[in-house]
């Protein structure tokens, strides 16, 4: 046997070993303790977490910023519920497709997804996706007083809802808003338009082509999402009714001022390259100082507020949809949901409703906005409270003059349920209408025309 | 080993022959059968159950109304405008785009047929387009090229006193756009067989007509053309083939707008069934299209052994 004597190797060993010990370990504790904290607002809600611990659920979502946040969080989801997340981004234009036929197919490959609130009705019609309520109504899922459901904002609420059930809850949304150029407003001493006849006018005030600088550009490229995502708002701003005496009618003397209105301005005072753009192009073409106003998506303003980019920084201010003949103001109610997928099994369900649940509670919605650590915070939070943060309206100001007001007043004022007809039929019906609105635009067919074909086709898609 | 068992059994030479070619047919079967049954489950199989599922109505809007129909879809298709013009619009695709392409590939044959130097250049990079994918060379053309204002082609038309066009916007413009993209992108194939098929043409036939002084058109006209039919009709019919069942380009530049004007029946049957969510009537539409490219194939096959 040998006795230990240390040497001065040995000696040297341990020490390090010691001292890194006693360097490491605070701060290993401090971070477990800092999970700790972190989750501490969620257990606070009076459920088990825990209950579908081990279970593994795909969530299908846009490559877009505010699911990136959401994504970052993704951790903290497993450290609260044991439950893994796999994530799969799915570009816009293909995820309304490829969910639906995962749904059809039945194989539950997406427990939940980006549901786009026009397609709804159609999940509900063929029963692909579960009633929140009972989920929402039952103590074992769901603290109601922790997740507060009354302060997600209205107007997304019942836009997800079908025959007054909910089907997805909602994560984040928008609503269109006038952006303008405040220096060349104030240059000719023009007001943000508060009618649609004076956005013409303003339009017509700023539209120097020449100069390369457009009055205006609205979405014009054809598609569910574009210009059928613009048009409904001037549809029902012209007074127009979807369901006139209960029977799906996009034609009428309303629906033809209206896209006579969308046409002239694209026709007049539009670059001529809108008839092809999406909201991208637009914010692009804003950014670089060639158009003058647009009406879309409040989000867009992370666009043209970005610094690399964007050269009219510090010149942009906003304002609500201008009034139309019949006085209303119409944005778009747009958000993207989530729902459950009808064909899992009841313990995956779960999972996915508290993967839901801690979506679009409060705390994550903070999260992932203004109490977010990356550059990009989200400007459509689901909450009226935190619309009311002073923290996150410090955040949303830096977009430039108004725009927490018009987003604002637009939530609590503009938004319209029936802004665009809620049926199951619809892809078919945004797909029909954004080709008559493009013919109308690019002179394939006369406005009237245009609306009466859409008609014919769309009237045997409504029988049965 | 195989002949002396066989002899071992006493069986006669004639039968043992028999028995052989049997053998060697059993496996020649065995080898073809993965690949043949690899086959018809990648085509066959969907191609009757496209026909099958047109037999249907298959409405993912409104599922309380499937069920067969038989023919139903058909004679909805038969009375269905839409379906008419979008035919008509491959029609004018497929016979102007097979039409250039023969035209503009001949015409590079000939010029490069008489190249001293740089031919094998050339046809490198006259294969280009080729390669691309179609997907690529859609959104190449409605980004760089097309786009009024910013794109190259749109540049070069307002420095030549044209103005500005805009070129995926006007229903017209729309439609020479895409038939020239797809030319752009397919005549190098034309080209390159044709050039081939030149390259092989007896020399001494021309020389003989150069010595009975036909003048170069002459030439051209009675011994080039006569010569090269077989493989320009090969041309015609395998461009035409493609032309009509077009997809991704068009989808990608224009998506069948504005409106309707570039909507060729590919793309109107995708658009039933994807879009639309109507999948039987849809898929009536693609066996109306398959019918039609039967047709058309099956003409050009005829005319290709006439004479």
């Amino acid at each position: 046997m040998t006795s230990f004597t240390p040497t001065r190797r040995t000696l040297l060993k341990t020490g390090t070993a010691a001292a890194a010990l006693a360097t490491f370990a605070p701060a290993v504790l401090r971070q477990a303790a800092a999970q700790d904290a972190d989750l501490a607002p969620y257990k606070s809600a009076k459920i088990d977490w825990q209950q579908a611990s081990g279970e593994t659920i795909t969530v299908a979502v846009i490559p877009a910023s505010y699911f990136e946040n959401l994504i970052a969080l993704g951790p903290q989801f497993k450290a609260l519920t044991g439950i893994d997340v796999r994530f799969e981004k799915i570009p816009p234009a293909q995820i309304r497709q490829k969910s639906v036929i995962d749904l059809t197919s039945k194989t539950g490959t997406y427990a939940t997804h980006a549901a786009d609130p026009m397609y709804y009705a159609l999940y509900a019609a063929n029963k692909w996706v579960e009633p929140l309520d009972t989920y929402l109504n039952d103590k074992s899922l769901t603290d109601s007083s922790w997740f507060n459901f009354d302060d997600i904002i209205p107007a997304w609420r019942s836009a997800n809802g079908i025959g007054g059930k909910l089907y997805g809850m909602p994560y984040d949304g928008e609503v269109t808003i006038q952006v303008y150029r405040k220096d060349l407003y104030d240059a000719k001493g023009l007001k943000p338009a508060d009618t649609l006849e004076a956005y013409v006018a303003n339009a017509a005030a700023l539209n120097a082509p020449n100069d390369r600088i457009w009055g205006a550009a609205l979405r014009g490229v054809a598609g569910a999402g574009q210009n059928m995502y613009i048009y409904p708002s001037i549809f029902r701003e012209f007074g127009g009714d979807w369901m006139k005496g209960g029977k799906l009618t996009v034609n009428g003397p309303e629906a033809e001022a209206a896209l006579a209105w969308y046409v002239d301005l694209m026709k007049k005072y539009a670059p001529t390259a809108a008839a092809n753009w999406n909201w991208p192009d637009i914010a692009d073409a804003f950014s670089q100082g060639t158009v003058a106003s647009y009406i879309d998506a409040h989000s867009s303003a992370s666009v043209i507020n970005n610094p690399q980019k964007s050269k009219i920084i510090g010149k942009v201010a906003y304002a609500r949809w201008p009034k139309g003949p019949s006085g209303k103001r119409t944005t778009s109610i747009w958000n993207w949901g989530f729902p459950i997928n009808a064909a899992l099994s009841d313990k995956k369900k779960k999972a996915t409703w508290l993967f839901i649940q801690w979506a679009a509670s409060a705390e994550t919605q903070a999260r992932t906005a203004h109490r977010f650590a990356g550059p990009t915070k989200r400007s459509g939070v689901n909450r009226t409270s935190i619309w009311k943060d002073p923290d996150y309206i410090k955040l949303m100001n830096g977009f430039g003059p108004n725009f927490v007001e018009a987003t604002m007043q637009a939530l609590q004022d503009d938004t319209d349920v029936d802004w665009r007809p809620r049926v199951p039929q619809w892809p078919a019906i945004g797909d029909t209408m954004a080709t008559a609105i493009q013919s109308a635009l690019s002179g394939q067919a006369t406005v009237k025309a245009a609306l009466d074909e859409a008609q014919r086709r769309i009237e045997p898609m409504m029988r049965g | 080993m195989a002949p002396t068992a066989i002899a071992a059994a006493g069986i006669g030479t004639e039968d043992f022959g028999h028995a052989l070619a049997k053998r060697e047919r059993r496996f020649a079967a065995a080898l073809l059968a993965p690949a043949f049954l690899a086959l018809l489950a990648t085509t066959t199989f969907p191609l009757m159950f496209l026909i099958w599922t047109s037999a249907f109505r298959m409405d993912l809007a409104m599922p309380f109304t499937n069920g067969f129909v038989g023919f139903e879809n058909y004679r909805v298709l038969l009375t269905d405008d839409r379906f008419w013009s979008s035919l008509l619009v491959s029609l004018i695709y497929t016979s102007s785009t097979v039409a250039l392409q023969v035209a503009i590939g001949l015409a590079l044959a000939l010029l490069v047929m008489d190249m001293k130097r740089g031919q094998g250049w050339f046809r490198l990079i006259a294969i280009l387009p080729v390669v691309l994918s179609p997907a690529v060379v859609g959104m190449i053309w409605r980004t760089f090229m097309l786009a009024p204002e910013f794109g190259i082609v749109d540049f070069l038309s307002i420095n030549a006193g044209l103005g500005s066009q805009n070129w995926l916007g006007d229903p017209v413009l729309a439609m020479v756009s895409v038939i020239a993209i797809h030319t752009w992108q397919w005549t190098p194939f034309a080209f390159m067989v044709l050039l081939a098929s030149l390259a092989s043409l007896p020399e001494d036939i021309y020389e003989a007509a150069r010595l009975d002084r036909a003048t170069a058109w002459q030439r051209f006209r009675r011994i080039t053309l006569p010569l090269l039919r077989p493989a320009i009709v090969m041309v015609i019919i395998m461009r035409t083939m493609v032309a009509l069942t077009a997809f991704a380009a068009i989808f990608t530049v224009t998506a069948g707008g504005p409106g309707t004007a570039t909507e060729i029946l590919n793309l109107y049957a995708y658009r039933k069934s994807f879009t639309e969510l109507s999948i039987g009537y849809g898929s009536a539409l693609a066996v109306a299209l398959l019918i039609v490219t039967i047709i058309i194939s099956g003409i050009l096959f005829a005319l290709r052994r006439a004479k």
